[in-house]
């Protein structure tokens, strides 16, 4: 009986570990992924391939250059990967995806000391990055059930005009198919199309206590209020106008996937709320009067900032805390 | 169906705090009935088993002692110690304890004629007519302490009790895994943990009495129904299974929903707590006059052949308690002195069974928490989510890898009382309660050198 192990409690520890969080986020996914190669073709598939392959590379070969442990094992590059993809136009050429990668994993995560240093959302990060450098490449949508080819380098596409472009010039179309909407019959980036399967996603995290509820609520909720409230083209049935600012766009995406990313969001239920409400504004102020039809990358991106913020000064009170002491 | 009903009713209805972990709960004991384990050859009985002042010895090396005799006693804020077996004293050396503490153990060799010390009889009185005072006394004779763990001197609980406490409660929680010692003694005595729960009570004049048990312990609640229902007193009331249930703290906000503010003691809220053991050992004091030396132990863990409950006597080492289970399946990789949550891991497997010591358990390393190389944290806020007294201990962690251990105090560091369901939740496997107790150890340094 020599050699017994001598450490503090607990002894025991739950199963739950980075690898199984990351992965129980990329099965949420699943339904979506399916979804958009039924919509955009098998380009999804190539695109999505190559941009996880590109994630976990650039991050091997990091990690390998600057002799640190090889960490591709916690999955959190395979979910940057498919989260980056989807963050793409179906017709955007191979060589974005690559350089978005780069940026995600190496600029963003990397450079500021991997997994849990990174301050903003590598992938929005990436994604704002490549709007910003290829704007005609990053806004070229396809009509949906168009199949461009699956494995030239850049396609040759009629682009077509998504809702939020169009409300942002003023108009609310007439006739629009809340249907199509919500299952996700339109145009625009492979994964925010479908805000169903994204719900669905997103409620088996919640189911899974993967993610919090507070963040997709106070965002989704926020977006809803004000655009319900405050329509901006006020010629519109304010909730048709919401409907469609809700249901375009990458805000389910965002709420649910992007937003809730553990790394860049507040670790408390309050500041969870906050940041939540932040994003919302921030999504529906941009979209009202920012350059830009979309504003929910930037919105989460601003609000990435101040996590330590909501951290250190929303933290809950503690048990028998002044504030809350009865009797 | 009906079952269905009533257990989703059990759910929904079941009394709890705000956080806590489901863990699996590994009660495979709960259908061992409790045997008495023989004294061993030779018993260690440590001088300190408590929170206070050691026991300073009353015999000598040499001396000859019954079954029961007082060996330690000490003025204060302390508990006496009783000798578990009959013999001679060996000798008094200094050994490491259960809590890694460095007490001197009065060494017994038992001469196996199990004499009781003359001087053992029952409460004279009737209870009725028994004055605080008298109660106390025979409770601190008895060297009675708090068995859950924590090992407060019961005698000095009630003193600080008298006049505040209004209600009394009964922690028969035993939210911890593997342990069913709580358990067992319910189902097979509940007469003396009732008897015990009625005489501490008179001993304060508290009208309310409360059993506090957790919902998985259903044929326990069943009886302990049926028992106090002439009783007006007392009632029993169904906890969700939950960790940790069994904090004082969280036992209350779960029955009373009363926050203990910080720094405050359950008295100070009107409650007062003790544990199913302490009142079933405050029965036998005053019906037997029998002291604490003797408690009921968990043995139990996927290295031991036979788990078991035992009734064994204190200062018997591990080994031979482990040895008369059968001894061992397979190399452990812990030996654990109470529950995994909060126990202590042994380093020598010789340590002997104390007041506190309600469990034993032996895991493989199959069974133990893997230590995580460079673990990472991801601010998931799990720990966030399950911390019953509402900290945030990934803040801990992050600012005791730094080296700013007083960063911590921002977050309240010194309200943690290290149950531990943050480290158990954390999907990066961060050693989160280690950081925690080296920052509150250096800090109380710090504060130490300053003055």
């Amino acid at each position: 009986m020599d050699l017994l192990k001598v450490s503090t409690s607990p002894h025991v520890r739950g199963n739950r570990t980075t690898r199984t969080l990351m992965l129980d986020v990329i099965i949420a996914l699943i339904p979506v992924f399916v979804w958009a190669i039924y919509i955009f073709g098998v380009r999804v598939i190539t695109l999505t391939s190559l941009s996880v392959v590109s994630c976990i590379l650039f991050e091997y070969l990091f990690q390998k250059l600057n002799h640190r442990e090889i960490t591709i094992g916690d999955f959190s590059a395979v979910l940057s990967g498919v989260l980056l993809a989807f963050n793409l136009p179906v017709s955007a050429p191979l060589w974005l995806c690559v350089i978005g990668a780069f940026f995600a994993i190496v600029v963003v995560k990397q450079l500021f000391g991997g997994l849990g240093k990174n301050f903003v959302n590598p992938v929005l990060a990436a994604r704002v990055f490549l709007f910003i450098s290829f704007p005609h490449q990053m806004t070229t949508y396809v009509a949906p059930l168009t199949y461009p080819q699956p494995w030239k380098i850049s396609v040759d596409i009629t682009s077509s005009a998504t809702l939020l472009s169009q409300l942002k010039s003023g108009v609310l179309p007439e006739n629009i198919s809340f249907a199509d909407l919500f299952l996700g019959r339109i145009g625009g980036c492979i994964g925010e199309i479908s805000s169903l399967l994204l719900l669905i996603g997103g409620l088996y995290l919640i189911a899974r206590r993967v993610i919090s509820p507070l963040i997709p609520l106070s965002y989704l909720g926020t977006v809803a209020l004000i655009t319900f409230f405050l329509p901006k083209i006020e010629s519109a049935v304010a909730w048709e106008f919401m409907l469609v600012e809700l249901l375009t766009g990458g805000l389910f995406l965002a709420a649910f996937f992007m937003a809730t990313d553990y790394v860049t969001s507040p670790s408390n239920p309050k500041g969870r709320v906050v940041y939540g409400v932040g994003c919302g504004v921030l999504t529906v102020f941009i979209r009202y009067y920012g350059g830009y039809p979309e504003g929910v990358s930037f919105a989460v991106l601003i609000m990435n900032l101040f996590v330590w913020y909501l951290d250190r000064y929303a933290k809950p009170v503690r048990f028998g805390g002044e504030s809350r002491g009865k009797k | 169906m009906h079952i269905i009903i009533i257990q989703i009713g059990v759910i929904v209805l079941a009394l709890t705090f705000r956080g806590g972990i489901h863990i699996d709960d590994h009660k495979t004991t709960e259908h061992c009935v409790i045997t008495d384990m023989p004294a061993p050859a030779v018993v260690y009985i440590p001088v300190s088993q408590h929170i206070g002042a050691p026991c300073i010895p009353t015999v000598h090396p040499g001396d000859t002692v019954f079954r029961g005799q007082k060996i330690g006693d000490a003025e204060g804020l302390t508990c006496a110690i009783h000798s578990s077996v009959s013999g001679r004293v060996r000798d008094i050396q200094p050994i490491i304890d259960a809590m890694g503490r460095k007490t001197n153990h009065i060494v017994i060799e038992n001469d196996f004629k199990n004499t009781l010390d003359p001087s053992i009889i029952p409460f004279s009185k009737p209870l009725a007519e028994a004055t605080p005072e008298e109660i106390m006394q025979v409770i601190k004779n008895a060297g009675i302490s708090g068995m859950g763990g924590a090992a407060f001197p019961t005698h000095a609980k009630i003193a600080s009790a008298m006049g505040k406490a209004k209600k009394l409660i009964v922690n028969c929680a035993e939210c911890e895994p593997y342990i069913t010692a709580n358990h067992r003694l319910l189902l097979e005595t509940p007469q003396f943990v009732i008897g015990g729960t009625l005489i501490i009570m008179k001993a304060l004049s508290i009208e309310e009495g409360v059993l506090a048990v957790e919902a998985n312990k259903a044929n326990a609640i069943a009886l302990l129904k049926e028992t106090v229902k002439d009783k007006d007193m007392l009632c029993v009331k169904t906890l969700k299974t939950k960790y940790p249930q069994g904090d004082e703290r969280q036992l209350i906000y779960a029955i009373d929903k009363i926050e203990i503010p910080q720094g405050k003691l359950p008295a100070d809220v009107g409650r007062v707590v003790f544990n199913a053991e302490t009142c079933s050992k405050t029965y036998r004091a005053f019906t037997t006059g029998l002291p604490v030396i003797d408690r009921i132990v968990t043995v139990d863990g996927d290295c031991v052949v036979k788990p078991q409950n035992l009734r064994v006597a204190i200062g018997t080492p591990f080994s031979d308690v482990i040895n008369y289970c059968g001894g061992l399946k397979e190399r452990p990789a812990k030996i654990i002195s109470g529950g995994p949550m909060m126990g202590f891991a042994q380093w020598n497997p010789d340590t002997p069974v104390i007041k506190g010591t309600a469990a034993i358990l032996v895991l493989s390393s199959d069974s133990v928490a893997k230590q995580v190389k460079n673990s990472v944290c991801i601010h998931c806020g799990n720990c966030v989510r399950v911390c019953p007294m509402h900290l945030m201990p990934n803040y801990y962690s992050m600012y005791t890898r730094k080296g700013l251990y007083e960063r911590c105090l921002d977050f309240d560091l010194m309200s943690c009382m290290e149950c531990g369901s943050c480290t158990y939740i954390c999907p990066a496997g961060i050693p989160i309660i280690q950081h925690i107790r080296t920052s509150k150890a250096k800090i109380r340094e710090k504060k130490n050198t300053k003055k």
